[in-house]
């Protein structure tokens, strides 16, 4: 059944997971002000899944229920499932400025889906019929799932089992008859704390040594031993400021991560996806990977859209709009922005079915998507930060805007005269050009800047990580080949 | 007449759908009654609004007796209009 996104919200409530933030446990999380925009960016995914305008790519027919489902539950079962994946999340990040969280746990279904079903024909498993349990579960409750791949790591040089410390890798501690007991954590867990489950999948490739950290399973964000710590974003506590509006630049929605700590946690046998078949590790990882690349050619591109769009405001707003140079500006990053999203939907028409049915994308071009997602947002809100003019960072509080404080010979407030001296084109209020300006700082530097840039660089993998894969898929002997035959050359 | 209306998901539209639907509605609701469509409702027209000239909004699972009318762009809007009044 779909959940609105008020249903939703109040699901949350249900919940007993264990939030840290400032060094204090956080009780009533959902209403907190520096946590509450991330949800409310969730619940966007719920309530536009009931609208009619929204719903043909907000929802999907389940193959296995045959129920309309949220599209983030659903596995999907062509290339024009998977393009209007990467719609749905252009429309999601158009709506909300944001990231909208809940991509990786549908990225992370697809690749379980499939990479438990060639687990299971090689060992004799029940993987792939645990998680289609589990995925029913959770298309007929229409959960929100963080799908959790990041171990912290510790020393990039050592494989896990080699670690100084056992734990910078989520691995077994105790294997028992009806379940295994784990323990480590996930670092920079998008969405953790607004999630009903949480979906765990190893971070890398593994060798033998490494097999007690060659798992995947799934459990409640509440489950006893589970607890987060709330990732810190630049600006955050702006959130704290009483009244606080015009300052926080999107006032609406937001994102968030968490370190997710698993404290000796039980996981029954029949949420167990994979227990120490390490050399299926790499196929999980690379699928899940190849999936969120391909997001990113959606998500970032309906931020895209909303960063050009108050560009090109701030320079209307700025009296500037016909200049030609602010012209060319906005025709370049909407260049930037439409190419990434031809990757994304190129390696989704460009898809293939697995050998559990299900269909994955074409992981080179998925490569080629992210890689670009590196950069071009990067170029993206050089030009806005251009086009908007140093104020979006040197522009008094809104309580300055709004304060009746005399301080002028004549009875001036600071707020008479920042509005006489912030004052642009008199097509706008000052206030208005003051909140536009805001939403640039923010999604350029401020809390934003978390998912538009940071994330956009380092989430669905760091750049070396994709110009690895684009080696492997590459093909250059056959390209080699290919101007062999052009040269005569044997 | 029972006319189904389905919109595409709207990822990227060039013109207002909802705006443009309520357009095609205009003079023309006491004639034809207008419905978001579902599945096993027979339609004796099935309205398709997209965002844009690739229309991909998913139809094939509804009924309709007298076909499928598309329309992406607002210009689609007085044609459509002319479509839905000659069917009645």
């Amino acid at each position: 059944m779909l959940m609105t996104g008020a249903q939703y919200i109040e699901s949350l409530r249900k919940l007993n997971t264990r939030v840290y933030l400032f060094g204090e446990e956080v009780k009533n999380w959902v209403d907190h002000p520096m946590i509450r925009p991330s949800i409310d960016c969730v619940a966007v995914t719920y309530d536009l899944a009931q609208d009619p305008q929204y719903a043909d790519l907000m929802t999907a027919k389940s193959h296995l229920s045959g129920e309309t489902v949220n599209r983030f539950c659903n596995i999907h079962q062509s290339t024009d499932d998977l393009r209007k994946k990467v719609k749905m999340q252009r429309l999601l990040g158009q709506k909300t400025a944001s990231c909208f969280q809940r991509c990786v746990g549908m990225d992370s279904f697809n690749a379980v889906y499939s990479t438990t079903f060639e687990v299971d024909k090689k060992y004799g498993t029940s993987y792939h019929q645990n998680f289609l349990e589990y995925i029913k579960f959770v298309q007929e409750n229409d959960l929100t799932v963080d799908g959790a791949m990041t171990d912290p790591k510790g020393d990039r040089g050592l494989a896990p089992s080699k670690q100084a410390d056992p734990d910078l890798f989520m691995r077994i501690v105790e294997r028992r008859a009806d379940g295994i007991v784990v323990r480590g954590s996930k670092a920079h867990q998008t969405g953790s704390i607004n999630s009903h489950e949480h979906l765990i999948m190893p971070t890398m490739a593994m060798g033998e040594e490494d097999k007690d950290y060659a798992i995947s399973f799934a459990c409640p964000s509440d489950a006893d031993g589970i607890y987060m710590i709330y990732g810190r974003q630049s600006c955050d506590t702006r959130k704290l400021e009483p009244g606080a509006d015009v300052d926080l630049g999107n006032h609406k929605y937001g994102g968030q991560e968490a370190l997710v700590v698993f404290d000796d946690v039980f996981i029954p046998n029949d949420r167990i996806f994979l227990c120490g078949e390490y050399d299926f590790a790499t196929m999980l990882v690379e699928r899940f990977a190849g999936y969120h690349r391909q997001s990113y050619g959606g998500c970032k591109v309906g931020v895209g859209d909303v960063v050009i769009g108050a560009s090109a405001l701030a320079a209307d707003y700025n009296g500037a709009s016909k200049a030609n140079h602010i012209k060319d500006k906005l025709i370049e990053m909407t260049h930037l922005n439409e190419t990434l999203y031809c990757c994304g939907i190129a390696c989704s028409a460009e898809g293939y079915p697995t050998a559990a049915g299900n269909y994955q994308i074409d992981l080179l071009l998925a490569n080629v998507c992210k890689q670009n997602v590196t950069r071009f947002p990067y170029e993206i809100v050089r030009l806005a930060e251009d086009i908007a003019g140093g104020l979006m960072v040197t522009m008094p509080s809104e309580r300055d805007f709004r304060s009746d404080l005399a301080v002028g010979k004549n009875g001036e407030t600071i707020g008479d005269i920042c509005n006489k001296y912030f004052a642009g084109s008199p097509t706008c209020t000052t206030e208005e050009r003051m909140r536009v300006l805001r939403f640039l700082e923010n999604i350029c530097l401020g809390s934003a800047a978390v998912g538009y840039r940071t994330e956009s660089l380092h989430g669905a993998g760091s750049p070396q990580a994709q110009r690895i894969m684009i080696a492997r898929q590459g093909n250059i002997e056959g390209k080699k080949a290919l101007a062999k035959a052009i040269l005569d050359i044997k | 007449m029972k006319c189904g209306v389905k919109f595409c998901g709207g990822c990227n539209p060039r013109y207002d759908r909802g705006s443009g639907y309520e357009a095609i509605k205009e003079n023309l609701q006491e004639e034809i009654d207008f419905e978001y469509a579902e599945e096993g409702v027979a339609y004796d027209v099935l309205l398709v609004i997209g965002g844009c000239t690739n229309c991909c909004a998913s139809y094939d699972q509804y009924v309709t007796k007298r076909g499928v009318i598309k329309v992406w762009d607002l210009e689609d809007i007085d044609k459509t209009k002319k479509i839905l009044s000659d069917f009645e």
